[in-house]
């Protein structure tokens, strides 16, 4: 498998606490949900709180690896997607002339972020939008290696989720939190961590605060927590269970 | 990309299969195309506008009792679909193993519609229906992993969801994956139900025609949706029935809901799918348009194909006899640019005379014959999310 450096993360997890443990060991990872300066007011007012999400955590990234929004490859991935807004719509249909509002309906799609970042930043190249429960950040890492080996170059991933509302009430709730992870196929001069070894294999949920454990996208955090803890060593990107898929990650200790 | 012209490698399509309003089978559906017959209807919804649409024509099984609690129109309907080419799948499976054998699925509806049935339950009794749920029934990963159980396919799996592009990506995420030797082979397609959710809301855009679309048409009056599916199976080598030639794509980085007004993205993506193939234009010998038949996308449509794929191919749309299949519509309509070149026919547009004298194309408006060796589908989405598919006769 062709090795991926990742060279910037981004982190937007409203609500937790900022001062335990990996999260204040890296500078640029914040659990800030402060509006990100990616998007212009215009566009910021119409975005969904996924969306800004979204933005937040694609701005770190790219600070902290020195990348160009406008033209990095992008690839999503969410579970559930824009799960509020769809419960949101599906309800108005009851309501006065059963007709959702233009812009709740468009901000419904799957790669609704994928859109307004591509939008904010004038980037006119690749973004796709993926879901595969908890596999998707599996399947997230999947579709960056094959962009990153046949085209070469970089990728910036975003991964995203927001609790879905009641009465769709899940047996294992998580907080709505995003992360972003820039990798590309040369190693740079800010390399942060070298993910190499994609293969099956079975691994148990990881141990993150605030919940982020259960979290759809929870191997993507467990990436970024062992990049900012440097840690070395085999990882479960999801799902966890025999369909699972583990990579190997070797971080660059930093702070 | 480099801007050379080193044509990458061009994987076999060696099956594929499609049903829709049309019909249920790749050959029902191209009897109904190639004589001219639409499979709109007025629409059965409930809903505060009339507008006509198309209902899936086949027979939907309910699911096996060990995929009961995964039942949803959505995994009946891939179900259904892929039935046609089942046993090229199984074979590919043998053949590559089943960890080497991938999924990649396209969907804008996934399985809303159980939760639009679901919410209204709860509205009317203030709980959810018993066997309501939202992972198996609702969303992506449910209908995902009945066509994993099905299939066998044990490699990567996962769901493309960019509105209507989506099942036009996922052909190019099958050519990256075989190029990087993730797989050797990619099931590959896209399944899209009916719902309140997307007739609504193209409603509320007033997106939708109250008769059946007319693309390209300077009388169009707005899109039609319908529901369906198509798979297509792309293998690292083999014998294809059509040649996977490039898969280009672009976003408009423009609006969420409306085209580039020159159609830059389209052009962008057609471009780089003539790269990936190592063509120039002037091969193209026919184009299944987005075509939708709004006012926006056929006037933006055609100056997009113009500029990038020249005037002298063959175009036409199919909307006018599926409707608008959102996320299945790039499956779907590859799977008829590929019957095209194997059956030497062109559909007719229906419904396009007058033709939009803003549309400098050669639009098909009778069933055109012929020899066509290249076919080039298009799919452009919300949030400017562009795919074009180039397909070519095996060699």
């Amino acid at each position: 498998m062709t090795r991926a450096f990742i060279g910037g993360i981004g982190l937007c997890a409203p609500g937790l606490d900022a001062t335990s443990e990996w999260l204040t060991t890296f500078p640029g990872i914040t659990d800030s949900g402060e509006p990100s300066e990616v998007l212009p007011a215009a566009l910021r007012r119409r975005a969904s709180p996924l969306t800004r999400m979204a933005a937040t955590v694609a701005a770190q990234a790219a600070r902290q690896a020195g990348l160009d929004l406008a033209r990095v490859p992008l690839v999503l991935g969410s579970a559930y997607g824009e799960i509020v807004a769809a419960a949101e719509m599906i309800r108005s249909f009851g309501e006065d002339e059963g007709l959702p509002s233009p812009t709740r309906f468009h901000n419904s799609v799957h790669n609704t972020a994928a859109a307004y970042l591509s939008m904010a930043t004038g980037n006119r190249g690749f973004s796709t939008a993926l879901a595969a429960g908890s596999a998707t950040p599996a399947a997230v890492v999947l579709e960056a290696l094959a962009w990153l080996r046949s085209r070469g170059g970089e990728a910036l991933l975003v991964l995203l989720d927001e609790l879905p509302p009641a009465p769709f009430d899940l047996a294992h709730p998580y907080p709505t939190a995003a992360v972003a992870l820039h990798v590309s196929a040369e190693p740079t001069r800010g390399t942060l961590a070298v993910v190499s070894g994609l293969r099956r294999g079975i691994a148990s949920r990881p141990d993150l605060p605030g919940g982020l454990g259960a979290h759809p996208c929870a191997g993507a955090f467990a990436m970024a927590a062992a990049v900012a803890r440097g840690q070395r060593g085999a990882l479960g990107l999801g799902a966890f269970d025999e369909d699972g898929w583990l990579v190997d990650v070797d971080a660059v200790r930093v702070g | 990309m480099d801007g050379s012209r080193r044509p990458e490698p061009h994987y076999p399509v060696t099956a594929f299969a499609v049903a829709n309003a049309l019909g249920s089978s790749a050959n029902a559906v191209a009897a109904e195309l190639e004589a001219g017959r639409s499979g709109l209807r007025p629409c059965p919804f409930d809903l505060p506008f009339e507008t006509v649409c198309g209902m899936f024509a086949g027979h939907l099984e309910s699911l096996p009792p060990s995929l009961a609690g995964h039942d949803s129109r959505i995994a009946r309907m891939a179900l259904a679909v892929i039935e046609g080419m089942a046993r090229e799948v199984a074979s590919a499976v043998r053949r590559w193993g089943s960890s080497r054998v991938a999924i990649a699925v396209g969907t804008s509806t996934g399985g809303i519609l159980e939760s639009e049935r679901a919410l209204r339950t709860h509205a009317a009794t203030g709980r959810l229906p018993e066997r309501f749920d939202l992972d198996r029934q609702h969303a992506f990963h449910g209908f995902l992993e009945v066509l994993r159980a099905r299939t066998g396919a044990r490699g990567p799996a996962y769901v493309v969801s960019t509105a209507c592009s989506s099942s036009g990506k996922v052909l190019g995420t099958a050519r990256r994956l075989i190029a990087a030797d993730l797989a050797d082979a990619v099931v590959t397609g896209g399944v899209d139900t009916l719902c309140d959710t997307t007739l609504r809301g193209f409603g509320s855009l007033q997106a939708l025609s109250r008769r059946p679309c007319r693309p390209f048409s300077a009388e169009r009056d707005g899109t039609s949706i319908g529901e369906g599916g198509a798979f297509l199976l792309v293998e690292r080598n083999g014998e294809g029935r059509v040649l996977l030639l490039g898969v280009g794509e672009s976003s408009d980085a423009y609006h969420m809901a409306h085209p580039h007004p020159e159609g830059l993205g389209a052009r962008l993506a057609i471009e780089e799918a003539l790269r990936h193939a190592g063509l120039d234009a002037s091969a193209i010998d026919h184009v299944n348009a987005h075509g939708t038949g709004t006012v926006a996308n056929d006037a933006v449509e055609a100056r997009a194909i113009a500029a990038a794929a020249g005037t002298a191919a063959a175009v036409t749309s199919t909307k006018c006899y599926t409707g608008h299949l959102l996320g299945a519509a790039g499956a779907t309509e590859a799977v008829f640019a590929a019957l095209a070149i194997e059956r030497g026919v062109v559909p007719a547009t229906l419904g396009a005379e007058p033709l939009d004298p803003e549309v400098a194309l050669d639009v098909c408006l009778e069933p055109r014959r012929g020899r066509f060796r290249t076919a080039l589908s298009n799919s452009m989405a919300f949030g400017g999310s562009n795919v074009a598919v180039l397909l070519g006769a095996p060699r």
